[in-house]
């Protein structure tokens, strides 16, 4: 992977006129044929960061490049980034065909040509057919397919995918999701994929950009950042967790609402105020009480999701969410001192 | 029974638009064909018939081309308008279409007539206001004055169809390649065509067949067939089957418009 | 941009004319200057005691009350039986028959009238009545438009469906239900017919009798008088008609409210 990144944000900040929205400092970069998903609560920026990529808005400061060409004034026609709008902005009046065609025509490619390519392409997103139906014809899940196709039939530098899942019912958005990347990767374009759901963002993504009022927290691959969030807002964001605070006593041992737990050493003093991170899935059902972080649980809620279930427990003055694929009953919990991480304060 | 309970409520209603519109259609149909095409020989041969059709043509052309323009480019800017606005405009936009054609003929003698308030300021500007005070009263300037309650029509015809346009497509285009003018004429207008082709047609029938701002601004002395009409009927000893002749065409000169106009509008309904 | 500033110009169209007889109205002498000398408001004194005014004016009130009046007690039931007809094509047949008064010029409809009924068969031209039979077809496709469109907006057939499971009678339906859900807009509905009567002119102007010319009629012979006096007897007319488009509006907004409501928004 020599050569430009295909998208390349440097200190990119824009706010909308007369409020405090908007998005600052972005620095992001994507390489060719990588796939990053930006991942935010509602109003965080993220439709705004693909907008100000594609060109729809125009930066206030820093530098927007494309395969290493400095785009920040240049129109959205020039631009030529593949976008997929969230309600996928297909033309009602024409078919399926001159929809994925249209980019061509205006580029004024030869009609036999343009057919031709469109048709390929409709048979990439299993389409096959349906080049004569209207967009109204079509379920929502083919009408992504379309969008997709329609922009990706033009060879862009980059594909922007805004919410594209968020219109279909849950058992198609599993499918989409599978027949984007596996599109994606076909195609080996550079691709941003705006989404507030985090399965999507883990499952998907190469790497994994979180947005937080305008800035980006952390962008790292989906292992980092379930593994090793950069704080308390991306823990609680991607995946669930439990979040633990407590006081130093030792360099191995926080004292926490939930009682004294035994942490990977660190050279803290004691009496410093700390933020513990312990992933549900890690903590471990016990029959007995007996031996190093283990504690009496009641449980205080309990549900059964089949594979699994996700109980939460009163523990100490605290309590804890747990997910096991225990049965029984639960008296004791064990979180192993390798599953607790220390955070930096929010 | 339950048809029968349905036909009950409808009766009341259908038996009075049966009495008072299906028969008086019919009376004027009967009276025009009565003796054949005779009556319809007699209105070609009046003297003032084929002026009077030009002008109603030049009229209802002009006034429905520009009505219509006019119409889609404020209802283009309305749309664009926060809702609150759009709702208050639409509100002020609609006021003429309760007005009396009377309020409007006077209110542009008042404006654009030979000594009207426009007409003396352009004359103070240069302009020669002899000449734009007597354009009022040519079917031009009727059209000009019709227009005043023609475009709130089409105003309100276009407004939901633009305003219910998913914008996201013109974005789209714009992204996949498409200059402004190119995703305006390719993505937008094939999609409100027909919305403004039927706006268009409605406009052209009702100003076709209007007499009332006409009558109030020129009395009976402009050429056109309404106006030509309703002297055939005033005048006394009138010639009725020829009158009749002469609304039945005018009749089914507004009818076939308007049933072009709908068929543009069912059109676009089968579209969504 | 250019749709913006022929807004701009457009309302600027709009608004000249209403601005113009407001200040005419109140002129002392409007003759060949650019906006007239004097104020005063005895135009409006005479107009209020211009005999054929004060007739005109009470005769369009008449009429328009009435064709309101006969708006509910007949275009309902219809609009009614129209909305509940089961079969689509019956309800596209009858929505066409009773928008066919929109294609006929209103001149045309007043030569029918003519023709008809001062035959010695029905020799009723003239009377007021006839009048007010004329105005109920010119009014009643806007009214049924309203109300039927209504009827489909605020989801009147699922509310019917529920009150049915609940126990209520066809008859208990229409008045627990149908009626009070309508209630804004058959009072739309009746404003526009009510603004489309009292300014109808070119039907009137040859059908009504001498005793009972409506306003706009007796209106037309102002024009060829005193520019203060025509301006303030048309002015009268301006003035109801705005008092229908606002009063008009807020009813509007109450069904807006109940469909809203249904949308569970």
């Amino acid at each position: 992977m020599n050569g430009p990144p295909a998208v390349r944000l440097q200190d990119v900040s824009f706010r909308y006129p007369g409020g405090a929205a908007g998005v600052f400092d972005i620095g992001l970069e994507i390489a060719p044929g990588e796939l990053v998903v930006c991942i935010g609560p509602s109003g965080c920026g993220k439709t705004t960061l693909l907008r100000l990529i594609a060109g729809f808005l125009r930066v206030d400061a820093g530098r927007v490049e494309l395969g290493g060409r400095d785009v920040t004034a240049a129109t959205v026609r020039s631009r030529e980034c593949g976008v997929v709008f969230q309600s996928y902005a297909l033309f009602p009046h024409m078919s399926v065909r001159a929809n994925v065609a249209y980019p061509l025509r205006v580029r004024k490619v030869e009609v036999g040509a343009r057919e031709r390519r469109a048709e390929a392409m409709l048979e990439l997103v299993d389409l096959a057919g349906f080049g004569d139906r209207l967009p109204g014809e079509l379920s929502g899940g083919q009408q992504q397919r379309v969008a997709l196709a329609r922009a990706l039939v033009f060879e862009p530098r980059a594909l922007l995918l805004d919410e594209p899942l968020s219109a279909l019912d849950a058992a198609t958005r599993l499918t989409m999701r599978d027949e984007i990347r596996r599109i994606q990767k076909r195609q080996n374009i550079a691709s941003l994929l705006i989404t507030h759901d985090q399965d999507e963002a883990l499952s998907l993504a190469d790497r994994v950009a979180v947005l937080r009022d305008g800035r980006l927290v952390q962008v790292a691959t989906p292992q980092e950042i379930y593994d090793h969030p950069a704080d308390a807002f991306v823990a609680n964001f991607v995946g669930r967790a439990n979040l633990i605070d407590g006081e130093v006593v030792a360099g191995d041992a926080v004292d926490t609402p939930i009682g004294r737990l035994a942490v990977p050493a660190r050279s803290q003093p004691p009496g410093t105020r700390v933020r513990l991170l312990v992933r549900p899935e890690r903590i471990l059902p016990q029959p007995a009480a007996g031996g190093e972080n283990v504690f009496a649980a009641a449980v205080v809620h309990d549900r059964f999701f089949g594979a699994n279930r996700e109980i939460e427990l009163a523990v100490g003055r605290g309590s804890l969410k747990v997910e096991t694929t225990v049965r029984g009953e639960i008296t004791h919990v064990h979180v192993p001192r390798d599953a607790v991480q220390f955070l930096s304060p929010p | 029974m339950r048809l029968r309970r349905e036909l009950l409520l409808a009766a009341p209603a259908a038996l009075l638009l049966a009495g008072f519109f299906l028969l008086p259609v019919a009376a004027v149909a009967v009276d025009a064909l009565r003796e054949g095409t005779l009556a319809f020989t007699r209105v070609f041969a009046l003297p003032a018939f084929w002026p009077s059709l030009a002008g109603s043509l030049l009229l209802t052309l002009v006034a429905a081309s520009v009505s219509t323009l006019i119409g889609v480019a404020v209802a283009l800017h309305l749309s664009r308008l926060p809702e609150r606005q759009r709702t208050l405009l639409s509100f002020v936009i609609a006021l003429p279409l309760t007005f009396s054609g009377l309020i409007v003929a006077y209110g542009f003698i008042l404006g654009y007539g030979r000594a009207g308030f426009v007409t003396q300021l352009l004359g103070l500007a240069g302009f020669d206001a002899a000449v734009i005070g007597k354009a009022l009263f040519t079917p031009v300037g009727l059209a000009f004055a019709s227009s005043y309650y023609l475009i709130p029509r089409v105003v309100m015809g276009i407004l939901p169809v633009l305003v219910n346009f998913d914008r996201a497509q013109m974005a789209a285009a714009e992204s996949l390649g498409a200059t402004p003018s190119q995703a305006f004429r390719q993505v937008m207008l094939p999609q409100v065509a027909a919305p403004v082709g039927a706006a268009f047609c409605l406009v052209a029938a009702v100003v076709f067949g209007a007499y009332g701002t006409a009558l109030a601004l020129v009395g009976t002395q402009l050429h056109i067939l309404p106006l030509q009409l309703y002297s055939l009927i005033s005048e006394t000893g009138t010639d009725f089957p020829a009158a009749a002749a002469l609304a039945l065409l005018i009749a089914a000169v507004c009818s076939t418009i308007m049933t072009t106009g709908e068929w543009f509008g069912s059109r676009h309904e089968r579209h969504l | 941009m250019i749709p913006r500033w022929i807004t701009i110009a457009y309302l600027a169209y709009l608004a000249a004319p209403i601005v113009l007889l407001f200040v005419g109205s109140f002129g002392d002498l409007w003759l060949n200057t650019l906006l007239p000398t004097g104020a005063t408001v005895r135009w409006y004194a005479e107009v209020a005691a211009d005999p054929s005014f004060r007739r005109a004016f009470s005769a369009s009130l008449f009429v328009a009350v009435m064709t309101c009046a006969a708006c509910v007690a007949i275009g309902l039931p219809l609009g009614y039986a129209v909305f509940r007809a089961r079969s689509a094509r019956v309800r596209a047949l009858a929505r066409m028959l009773y928008q066919l008064p929109v294609a006929l010029p209103p001149l045309v409809l007043a030569f029918g009238f003519i023709l008809v009924f001062s035959s010695d068969a029905l020799p009723w031209l003239g009377s007021v009545w006839l009048l007010i039979a004329g105005h109920i077809v010119l009014g009643l496709p806007y009214f049924l438009q309203t109300v039927v469109s209504d009827m489909q907006r605020l989801g009147l057939r699922t509310l019917e469906d529920a009150a049915e499971s609940l126990g209520s009678s066809g008859l208990q339906r229409f008045l627990h239900v149908v009626l009070p859900a309508l209630r804004h807009s058959v009072l739309s509905g009746l404003i526009v017919v009510a603004a489309l009567s009292i300014g109808e002119f070119q039907f009137s102007n040859l059908v009504s009798g001498f005793l009972n010319r409506t306003y706009p009629v007796v209106l037309l012979q102002a024009f060829y008088g005193a520019t203060g006096f025509a301006c303030a007897a048309t002015v009268i007319l301006l003035a109801l008609a705005l008092t229908a488009s606002v009063t008009g509006a807020l009813s509007a907004r109450g069904t807006a409210r109940f469909a809203t409501a249904r949308a569970g928004r």
